[in-house]
């Protein structure tokens, strides 16, 4: 059987890939995916400590739950992302996080 | 007030009153708008006003959780009174002025926020608090990027968007481990000593915390998470940077009161740890108090400033958690209450400016003294007790600030003197920057075409209403 540690070194290569895509890319479409990325590595880490936990076999199943509710957020932000990003093409004709510069001291 | 059981998980249904209630209701009026057409929209704003207002009465109470949701479900109120008051661009916003759309979505969203609120304060796990921060959040990146014509506003909810997502990320991961090294996602103190104790443990259970309180520390607006903060209250519509400034700064400093609840009981047991989280802490909040009130000294526009305000404040609050006292629920609360009055009041006055004068520079508020000097005595009260001048409630949210500190300095083995000092600069440079606004108004020469700025009847009253308050809670301290 896999160790927990591999699981936990694997979620947080991915972990640092997304928070590494989410500060360094441009492009907000990439902004996102990195975005997105981090939560999926949450979630390796909570299954793979939610089985962890258990006794027998059996995982605690709290951690599996958020990790279900994790994946609805995630699905919400996108949707909500991918709308402002039209709406930022729309008023821009561009999707470069380097073009967000009306807003400053 | 008692302070928030964290012991006891066990959810009743009664608790959620509000939530369900709040969600039925954005629900019904987003049906409504769909399905009947003739429907006069601007009575969606009222409705969620009237109703969000009958909540805060119902939720009222002296427990401290009754008492969050009240003042939520209050600020919730203000602020779709607000949006009905700022209609005339909402309208222009969606369908350049010609239908009355739009209306209904911008009452929904705040009202789902709200719900969200609602269940945090409830919330006793961290799942139900993830979910319900979430809730908060995932409703304010569509309210911040609203006006998806004006590049302001989607520059505003694009941001927050990034921003936002990534300090979700941060709590998810953070919440992750609490559950590895503790075993449960309850706070129990029980579980938590026993995983500081363990040498195996105890790294992974810092590293969670670090990651949750970067989390927490971005809806609360602390540094090093506050970046957004000015960007995005400058360019959401001004009802949202209201929303934003009270109800949700609201819900990150209630998420901060239950996550760091079980080391409120170990704060006696495990002391080199505690002296460490009292250091991190209070460093957040001397570089909070810095950032916010010396950042917020050059700026013009006026929404801006109250950003920089809002950081700053959130750094007296802060100065609250350094001293991880149980008691700390009320003074939390107290100052939440004079800075959420005096914040809604002074965007509520912005937000007739916006509309009359077409600016939001402090420059807007020129000649208001001799115009409307009423008016302009109403906005005086709510930027004095922002500044923390006597006689006003937020003179009293400063002073117990103060005291708080101080009240641990007497203590052996105190190990954050050197916030004082900070603090004092930080108090006294507030009365610079916001009474850049008073001298506009009562030194600035008024242009020659300026009309007299006409107040609404709603802006008055509430505007009244919340002069009211600041000044009955700063002379008489029912609360302090």
């Amino acid at each position: 059987m896999t160790p927990l540690s591999h699981y936990l070194i694997f979620s947080a290569l991915l972990f640092s890939i997304g928070l590494g895509g989410a500060i360094m890319r441009r492009n907000v479409l990439v902004v996102l995916m990195g975005l997105e990325l981090m939560l999926t590595a949450a979630n390796v880490s909570l299954v793979a400590f939610s089985r962890a936990q258990g006794l027998e076999g059996v995982p605690v199943y709290d951690a599996q739950v958020l990790a279900l509710f994790v994946m609805a957020i995630a699905a919400a932000e996108v949707a909500v992302g991918l709308a402002l990003i039209v709406a930022m093409f729309r008023a821009r004709r561009g999707v470069e996080s380097t073009s967000l510069t009306s807003l400053k001291d | 007030m008692s302070t928030i059981n964290l012991i006891s998980t066990s959810y009743t249904w009664e608790q959620f009153t509000p939530t369900f209630v709040l969600v039925g209701l954005a629900l019904l009026i987003l049906i409504a708008d769909a399905f009947l057409p003739r429907f006069n929209k601007k009575v969606f704003p009222i409705l969620g006003a009237l109703i969000s207002t009958g909540l805060a009465c119902f939720t009222a109470g002296s427990s401290a959780s009754s008492l969050f949701s009240t003042l939520a479900c209050a600020a919730t109120a203000v602020c779709l009174l607000m949006a009905y008051d700022y209609r005339k661009l909402v309208y222009a916003s969606v369908a350049g002025g010609e239908h009355e759309d739009g209306a209904a979505e911008f009452t929904a969203l705040p009202l789902l926020a709200c719900a969200g609120v609602c269940a945090l304060i409830r919330s006793r796990d961290l799942i139900m608090l993830f979910v319900a921060l979430e809730t908060v959040t995932l409703a304010s990146y569509a309210m911040a990027g609203y006006f998806r014509r004006n590049q302001g506003s989607v520059e505003a909810g694009v941001k927050y968007l990034i921003l936002g997502a990534v300090s979700t990320g941060l709590l998810v991961m953070g919440a992750a481990w609490f559950f590895g090294t503790t075993g449960s996602f309850r706070g129990d103190p029980r579980f938590v000593l026993a995983a500081l104790c363990n040498p195996h443990l105890s790294a992974g259970i810092l590293v969670s915390m670090g990651l949750l309180l970067a989390g927490i520390f971005f809806k609360a607006g602390a540094v090093p998470m506050h970046t957004w903060i000015p960007d995005v209250y400058q360019g959401a519509p001004t009802p949202v940077s209201a929303f934003l400034a009270v109800v949700s700064k609201l819900a990150g400093f209630v998420a901060l009161l239950i996550i760091l609840l079980p080391f409120v009981y170990l704060r006696t047991t495990v002391n080199d740890m505690m002296q460490g989280l009292i250091v991190l802490l209070a460093v957040v909040a001397a570089a909070t108090l810095l950032v916010g009130n010396l950042g917020a000294i050059p700026q013009q526009n006026t929404k801006r400033l109250l950003g920089y305000s809002s950081i700053g404040q959130a750094g007296f609050i802060l100065v609250f958690f350094v001293t991880l006292q149980p008691t700390i629920i009320s003074p939390v609360f107290n100052y939440l209450l004079a800075y959420g009055i005096a914040t809604l009041m002074a965007f509520f006055a912005l937000a007739t400016l916006r509309m009359q004068r077409g600016s939001e520079d402090i420059s807007a508020f020129r000649g208001l003294g001799k115009s409307n000097p009423r008016t302009a005595f109403m906005i005086t009260v709510s930027f004095a007790s922002l500044a923390g001048v006597p006689l006003t409630a937020g003179f009293l949210a400063k002073l117990s600030s103060f005291q708080a500190l101080v009240s641990t300095l007497i203590r052996p083995h105190h190990v954050v003197h050197w916030l004082l000092p900070i603090m004092i600069i930080c108090a006294a440079s507030g009365f610079y920057y916001y009474f850049k606004v008073l001298r506009a108004m009562y030194w600035d020469q008024p242009q020659q075409n300026d009309a007299p700025v006409t107040f609404s009847p709603l802006c008055t009253a509430v505007l009244t209403a919340g002069t009211l308050l600041l000044i009955v809670l700063g002379v008489i301290p029912l609360l302090f």
